[in-house]
């Protein structure tokens, strides 16, 4: 009941402009696309159990007529049983199919595993900082810099802890780790000033440990390359 | 034994049972980190600290204790008790024996420089090994109980009952060290 | 605040401070009442009692102060957040992720394990027709192998020293490297002293439901919360016996130097894996046994047997299955690769079928039935669209690669939320409502009863779900703040507002507890028109039960057997019963662990050796004093 009340509010409040779901990239795009797609199946599951739920309780709720019913003593029904096995089971293929393959399409790999052409930046995260190195060996703290368009190659380690790259409008996030590198792709990023920040906890400056992710033109790109 | 103690008796077998079954999920975690571990890429190898022969004595001790155990045991069903008596004192001899081994390996170890933060293979051979070790000197504490409940004459059931759980832990330490042979020192002794 | 005590300059923030005075007022009210009303022999009864009801009430006694406690933590967690760029107190940076590290570990290890095991060690035996669980003594060791765990854990913030590395622990920030202090150690000691008496009871739980039922009672007759604490007691062997090894490897990592999880060859991600292989399951073994409880409940407040009963505990046994294979759907961002993600991603993808099937058998236990809105039932009933709410976020999160955005958002914290509260908290209140009878022998008021629920239910749903929408919006856990933007500050109010009211709705409940203990109408056997064999036995459950033995003869033997107006049929040929003892025993057993943790977490070395000395002295005392002794024939 109060969820109903509660829904329309919410859209209100927040409109269409939910950041993951307003993407800036391609890899963005297609996380975006699956968080819907799998949101409007099982918007499916919540329909129907809701409606048999709602039926049910008002419709065999206790009153004064039926207070001496003793019920049919019903054990089960296979038939039915098989279809609420098989019913989900159809569901969840739909949903597998996207899911592996943009799972395979996206998922970060090790550093000595990739074979992706594209902008390299070296990613080193530190309590509580983030240090860009870029191919030509340009190093910034707290602000990533990269070229629209194109396929970005991230190489992140981190110097201690486990740390969580995430610029939400670019794509999901990657974790940092101390004792392996791994390289993440964003695709096709598109021009804007992004946040970016940490999402695994990582202690006292957590909070804290964010950073600018900023796309800009590849004529730019060059020259903030060549910038001293 | 009558049916009531039967009954009793079958839900602490089983209750143990269980609780060995805990133990060897302790000991396959162990035994996994060991495996993902060893070698390690610096640090002292285990190819050149194990010594063989340590390892063929001890292991001689604790096997053959299982026996010396299984033969008192007989020995207490047939009412033999003095050989049952002689049985579980050579049981409780080889175990400390064993764990005299065991402290001289671990030393030896630790003189030489190879100690537990040396480097991650040593680190997951101390909480193996010497978890196990840790079972075996608890074992002996428990031979050192039954024998005090021996002479106390407790109900010859009870006291069967007794030998019977410990003798179950027993041999699962011994099943564990054959374990430990095969996937810890053997397959850098050959 | 800062002062010195014997020479000893010691700093004090005004939160701990505030714990001691406060504590200290509510123990000189708690000695005043107990010395005032004679009650010193009550309090020792129970700490040498080994009966399976009174130690469920232990257990359910501290579950219900540590929920007081883990709730406070989330209403300063929920104050903090309560505005964009807030400063409450002193929850910022350090104390706040001391608060959401306690919120977390006591929410879990210390709420919902000791309400849901003391819910099974309460009504399991009196549901199976057995006389106690099979091990009264080792029974009432794991209570207080629990007890001294909690409160190991719990001092450390009276210390000033408590935990800030997450409930999960992650290495290496949990290593001794990153995190020096003591606070951790409580963290490794509390759990595993509390997880080793974990691992006893569910122990105690299967021999008892496998060998001590009733006469008559098949696996195939039992009603379906002893079959769910069956299946819940196996996975806890199994994962709490993985979380003791992964501590004992943290624990040589942060005091004696091994390097397991961190330095140039330790292996973060390795802890990671114990952890969720682990901490998967244990969601399972918090959620397992409250789908008993519900399924219980619904059934006798529809006044129909469950829907498709061999289906239920299939899909039961399914779901433990198959929560040991999905642990790694935790670690899809840490770089498994594509193969490992989607392996995970489908096996958690198939956790949902045998739950729907759950879902759906419900509802139609219902349909046709004669549904009566009792609280329990009122808990039952709000638990299936939320659970199957949390259950589809669920599924979405499965979707591996729209999990690199979810992960570590507060959509997750959304997610887990409606899984745990709506199935373990609102099974558990159903739980207490409905079985109070059976562990006081009075009904609770049905009409503050609602009002609990109701404040409850709307609390939680307020709370929870703008946290959906904010995780979308870019905000991570485990953070003390965030920029107003993108909608971020009215969610965060209203999530704020609804736990303040999921706060006062527990009012309601203590209220209740307090109403019913005063106006004190003591009821039947039978006050629910209950199906199950509990409802046979007298209110509150006597020390000894079924005698005479009931003969069971089909599911709800006992509700058929009223229907039919014949009583059930009885039998003098009983199993030997478990024997129970008085003994002080397990609570000292307890508490040499907690000394012995104590001399390891700051290195007073004699302190643990003097402990376990006692230890093992308190175990050769205990197998002298073998209560079977006198039950068995002298020696000739």
């Amino acid at each position: 009941m109060k969820r109903l009340l509660v829904m329309p509010f919410l859209l209100l409040l927040t409109g269409c402009n939910i950041k993951v779901l307003d993407s800036r990239s391609d890899t963005a795009n297609d996380q975006a696309f699956l968080i819907i797609y799998s949101f409007s199946l099982m918007l499916i599951v919540v329909l129907v159990v809701s409606i048999l739920f709602i039926r049910f309780v008002f419709k065999y709720r206790y009153t004064e007529e039926r207070k001496d019913n003793i019920p049919p003593d019903v054990k089960g029904n296979k038939w039915l049983e098989t279809a609420w096995v098989i019913g989900p089971l159809l569901l969840l293929a739909i949903l597998a199919v996207p899911t592996i393959m943009m799972t395979y399409d996206q998922s970060p790999v090790l550093s000595t595993e990739s074979e992706q052409e594209g902008t390299s930046v070296q990613v080193t995260a530190e309590q509580f900082n983030w240090t860009f190195e870029h191919a030509n060996g340009k190093t910034e703290q707290n602000r990533l810099v990269i070229p629209e368009g194109g396929t970005i190659l991230l190489h992140l380690k981190s110097e201690d802890v486990i740390h969580s790259f995430w610029v939400p409008r670019l794509g999901g996030k990657v974790d940092v780790m101390p004792d392996r590198e791994l390289v993440y792709e964003i695709k096709n990023p598109q021009i804007g000033t992004y946040e970016g920040k940490c999402a695994e906890y990582c202690g006292l400056g957590h909070t804290n440990m964010k950073f600018e992710a900023e796309v800009v033109s590849a004529d730019e790109y060059a020259s903030y390359l060549n910038e001293k | 034994m009558n049916r009531a103690e039967q009954a009793l008796f079958n839900d602490k077998k089983m209750g143990f049972f269980i609780y060995l079954g805990v133990e060897a999920i302790m000991f396959a975690v162990l035994f996994a980190t060991y495996l993902i571990f060893t070698p390690a890429s610096n640090g002292p190898q285990p190819s050149e600290i194990f010594e063989a022969k340590t390892v063929i004595l001890s292991s001689f001790f604790l096997l053959s204790s299982s026996g010396t155990l299984w033969l008192g045991e007989r020995a207490l069903k047939s009412e033999k008790q003095n050989i049952f008596l002689t049985g579980l004192g050579i049981t409780m001899l080889f175990a400390i024996i064993f764990l005299g081994f065991e402290v001289y390996e671990f030393a030896s170890f630790v003189r030489e420089g190879h100690g537990m933060g040396v480097n991650v293979f040593m680190s997951s051979y101390y909480v193996l090994v010497g978890l196990h070790a840790a079972h075996v000197a608890f074992g002996i504490g428990w031979m050192a109980v039954l024998f005090v409940q021996y002479f106390r004459q407790i109900p010859l059931t009870l006291f069967t009952e007794k030998l019977s759980i410990f003798s179950y832990y027993w041999h699962f330490v011994d099943v564990v060290w054959v374990f430990i042979i095969g996937i810890v020192y053997l397959p850098y002794l050959l | 605040m800062k002062f010195t005590l014997f020479g000893v300059n010691i700093m004090l923030p005004s939160d701990v401070l505030a714990a001691w005075v406060f504590t200290l007022l509510l123990g000189a009210v708690v000695v005043f009442l107990v010395l005032k009303k004679k009650r010193l022999g009550l309090i020792w009864e129970y700490m040498v009692t080994t009966n399976h009801r009174k130690i469920g009430i232990l257990y359910i006694l501290f579950g219900i102060i540590y929920f007081f406690r883990a709730g406070l933590d989330a209403l300063f967690i929920r104050t903090q957040l309560a505005f964009p760029n807030n400063d409450f107190w002193v929850f910022q940076g350090e104390k706040y992720n001391e608060v959401f590290t306690t919120h977390g570990t006591m929410m879990i290890f210390f709420v919902a394990m000791p309400l849901l095991l003391g819910l099974m060690n309460t009504v399991v035996p009196l549901q199976i027709g057995a006389r106690d669980l099979a091990f009264p003594f080792l029974n009432a060791v794991g209570f207080w192998l629990f007890f001294f765990g909690s409160i190991f854990f719990n001092i450390s913030f009276f210390l000033n020293m408590t935990p800030e590395i997450g409930w999960t622990g992650y290495a290496p920030l949990s290593t001794e490297q990153f995190t020096p202090g003591a606070g951790s150690d409580f963290y490794i000691f509390g759990l595993q002293i509390s997880g080793l008496g974990t691992i006893f009871t569910a122990l105690n739980l299967i021999v008892t439901i496998v060998r001590h039922r009733a006469p008559g009672m098949k696996m195939t007759r039992m009603p379906l919360f002893a079959w769910t604490s069956l299946i819940t007691s196996f996975l806890i062997l199994i994962a709490f016996t993985v979380l003791a090894i992964a501590l004992y490897l943290l624990m040589f990592d942060r005091l004696f130097g091994a390097g397991f999880f961190s330095g140039t060859e330790g292996n973060p991600i390795y802890w990671q894996h114990l952890f969720w292989i682990f901490g998967h399951p244990e969601v399972y073994i918090l959620a397992l046994p409250a789908f008993g409880i519900f399924s219980d409940v619904i059934s006798t407040f529809s006044r129909k047997r469950v829907f498709g009963y061999p289906i239920m505990v299939l899909s039961v046994a399914l779901i433990g299955f198959l929560g040991f294979m999905v642990w790694a759907h935790h670690m899809f961002t840490v770089g498994l690769g594509p193969m490992a993600n989607t392996f995970f991603a489908i096996t958690t993808m198939l956790i949902a079928v045998p739950t729907g099937i759950k879902v759906f058998n419900w509802l139609f236990t219902m349909r046709l039935g004669v549904i009566r809105f009792t609280t329990p039932m009122l808990f039952s009933l709000g638990f299936i669209p939320s659970f199957v709410m949390g259950g589809v976020t669920g599924v979405m999160l499965s979707v591996s690669a729209a999990d690199f955005q979810f992960h570590d958002t507060h959509f997750v914290v959304a997610h887990f939320h409606y899984v745990i509260i709506a199935s373990t908290i609102l099974g558990i209140f159903a739980g207490l409502y409905y079985w109070y009878p059976k562990i006081t022998g009075y009904v609770l008021d049905e009409k503050l009863g609602r009002w609990h629920f109701w404040t409850f239910l709307i609390g939680f749903h307020l709370t929870f779900f703008p946290m959906h929408i904010t995780g979308l919006e870019g905000m991570p856990r485990r953070v003390y703040t965030y920029d107003d933007s993108g909608g971020l500050a009215e969610l965060n109010f209203m999530s704020t507002i609804g736990a303040f009211l999921m706060g006062v709705s527990m009012l309601f409940a203590i209220w209740n507890v307090y109403k019913t203990y005063k106006e004190g109408r003591k009821v039947g056997n039978d006050p629910w028109d209950g199906r199950t064999l509990e409802w046979s036995v007298a209110s509150p459950a006597p020390e000894h039960t079924f005698d005479p033995m009931p003969v069971v003869e089909g599911i709800d033997s006992f509700w058929f057997a009223k229907s039919a107006g014949k009583k059930m049929p009885v039998t003098d040929q009983v199993r030997a019963t478990p024997l129970e003892v008085q003994s002080i025993l397990p609570f000292l057993i307890g508490s040499t662990l907690f000394f012995l943790s104590l001399g390891l977490t700051f290195s007073w070395y004699w302190l643990s050796i003097l402990s376990a000395f006692i230890l093992f002295t308190l175990l050769v005392v205990r197998s002298l004093k073998d209560e079977r002794e006198d039950h068995y024939g002298r020696r000739k």
